[in-house]
């Protein structure tokens, strides 16, 4: 999977199930401040991410590292190339 | 408008813990239950004089240092339960009917392992690393231990990982792999769904010990309730919560009762099914993600059950308190599916004999049912039932009688039914939302839930939250009550368990 085609499937994620405007959706963009996400509201974007790109992510820590959205791609990227299965 | 610093929605055994919890740990609490009587899947009915429990049959944990006597004390309970432990490995069978293999499991983990070597001479290997691994598992989760009872997310290896995988690494025995994942019917997963963590966490209790309750659900209903009058809770039944409507700052300002009064809270906690909760969310205060989560959740097994008695004068064959699992199949994912065409398993369950025979409780008859098989009678309600569901549950009746004719002729000639329910008469009677046992089918990987929801002043907990049955309902509200209370609070009550 290309790194444009994670950036797009990521950005559907945000758009379809928590409603926020494409133009928001920067790599820079902080996920809590800048897109109104809650830290509850991270299982259901890991939930959503699973089913979207077809993996299974675990809730470790490197999942609550995740700030921007830039992270969310580069995470995502992770475990599509089988750093975690 | 009256003031309560917390509402807690359900009266189930994890409803009850919280209330009692948040009680204790000194706030104003309401229950709130839809049906007419509190105590949700631990209510009997009668027939005659004959008790008969719905939901709540056995239980394990009860033990001394057991996690349900631990928690029982904390709440200040333990002295108000009494339980009646199988002793003996003839009350606790499990019967393969391909072979005709009959296996008891005594009390205790150690029995317990010791016996199956000895029925399973070649696979003593196989059972020490499955022991071991429940051990681990049990000890590397901090819900396990009421002192710490953190939240914290599925993160051990064993939690990616099926039951039914790690047994068929372990063995390639089907008949010692039905045995293993014979305590499936405890909590209405396939072996193959669910996840070996969680069997681990459930199973380990019953291998510790079972115990009935003296006087059944009514034991505990009573238990809880001489505690929450002690701690001046209020229960209102016959009335629920209707769809949020009054949202302040993402919290919700006051409830509004189906019977239209109002109610003040800082927090309610919800004990009742997660897709019942959803409906009461307003679409404008979740997201898209969280309706998709909870949705996406599907049914545990349910039971159709029979309700007997012995008949009268008959001489039991049956030691009294038994539990006898009759399994068809040696593959539990089979006995567990719905697709399944082949005869059910059949779990016999016959209760201590009542100390003062003031009221006898009857024996419960449980055959794996599935809410989707009578999904086309779900739009009808008690009473109002279609003769094709009549001439559905006869046929059910009929064979589980023929089935323990052919397996316990002796049992079936003293057993006289009395009653019977299908999934739906469980749902009606018992408010649940689909009639299943065990609410939320418990999959790897799935993320239940628990503690805070979209609008912040509301939580969960209950049966579909951790842990099916009493144990995982009780734990899962210790844990999200203790949140509420705090840590120094909960630690404080804490301070009467050793």
């Amino acid at each position: 999977m290309t790194e444009e085609e994670i950036i797009e499937k990521t950005n559907r994620v945000f758009e379809e199930s928590f409603e926020i405007e494409p133009g928001r959706l920067k790599a820079d963009a902080h996920i809590f401040t800048d897109l109104g996400l809650d830290s509850l509201d991270i299982v259901d974007l890991v939930v959503a991410l699973q089913s979207s790109f077809g993996v299974k992510i675990r809730t470790d820590e490197k999942v609550r590292e995740i700030r921007t959205l830039g992270d969310v791609y580069s995470f995502i990227a992770r475990v599509k190339n089988g750093e975690q299965d | 408008m009256t003031i309560y610093d917390d509402i807690v929605v359900g009266s189930g055994a994890s409803g009850l813990t919280m209330a009692l919890l948040l009680a204790m740990g000194g706030r104003r609490v309401l229950i709130l239950e839809k049906a007419p009587l509190i105590g949700g899947s631990l209510s009997m009915f009668s027939r005659g004089r004959v008790r008969f429990d719905t939901g709540f049959h056995f239980t394990g944990g009860l033990n001394e240092g057991g996690i349900l006597s631990e928690m029982l004390t904390l709440l200040g309970m333990k002295e108000l339960v009494e339980p009646v432990f199988l002793t003996k490995s003839v009350q606790n069978r499990f019967v393969f009917e391909e072979s005709g293999k009959v296996f008891e499991q005594p009390p205790g983990i150690e029995p317990a392992k010791m016996k199956f070597k000895a029925d399973f001479p070649s696979e003593g290997q196989a059972i020490d690393a499955y022991f071991e691994m429940i051990a681990s598992v049990c000890n590397r989760t901090p819900s396990m231990n009421i002192q710490e009872n953190l939240i914290a997310p599925p993160n051990l290896e064993e939690d990616y990982v099926s039951l039914d995988s790690v047994l068929k690494k372990l063995t390639g025995n089907p008949l010692l792999r039905g045995l293993l994942s014979g305590y499936a019917m405890c909590y209405g997963v396939r072996p193959d769904e669910i996840s070996f963590a969680n069997h681990a966490r459930m199973v380990n209790n019953f291998y510790e010990s079972i115990a009935f309750v003296k006087d059944g659900g009514d034991g505990l209903i009573m238990a809880f309730k001489k505690r929450l009058d002690f701690y001046g809770v209020d229960i209102r039944c016959g009335v629920s919560l209707l769809p949020f409507s009054d949202i302040k700052d993402g919290m919700v300002n006051s409830f509004t009762l189906t019977n239209g009064e109002s109610v003040s809270a800082e927090r309610a906690v919800f004990t009742i099914h997660p897709q019942e909760i959803l409906s009461l969310i307003p679409e404008k205060s979740r997201s898209r993600a969280f309706a998709s989560r909870i949705s996406s959740f599907e049914s545990s097994a349910g039971f159709f059950s029979v309700f007997a008695k012995i008949r009268n004068g008959a001489v039991d064959p049956e030691p009294d308190s038994a539990i006898i699992s009759l399994f068809p199949d040696n593959d539990v994912n089979a006995l567990l599916s719905p697709e399944y065409c082949g005869k059910p398993a059949v779990v016999i369950i016959k209760p201590p004999h009542a100390a003062h025979d003031a009221c006898e409780r009857g024996v419960c008859i449980l055959e794996p049912a599935f809410p989707e098989k009578i999904a086309q009678w779900g739009d009808s309600t008690v009473g109002k039932r279609s003769s094709a569901y009549s001439d559905y549950k006869e046929e059910r009746v009929e064979a589980i009688r023929a089935h323990i004719a052919a397996q316990l002729p002796a049992y079936s000639d003293v057993l006289e039914f009395v009653d019977a329910a299908s999934t739906l008469t469980y749902r009606d009677y018992l408010c649940s939302h689909d009639g299943s046992a065990y609410g939320v089918k418990q999959k790897i990987g799935q993320f239940n839930l628990i503690g805070r929801l979209p609008l912040h002043n509301l939580y969960a907990a209950g049966q579909s939250a951790l842990l099916p049955g009493v144990v995982g309902a009780m734990m899962s509200s210790l844990i999200v009550g203790r949140s509420i209370i705090g840590k120094d609070r909960y630690g404080r009550l804490l301070g009467g368990v050793s």
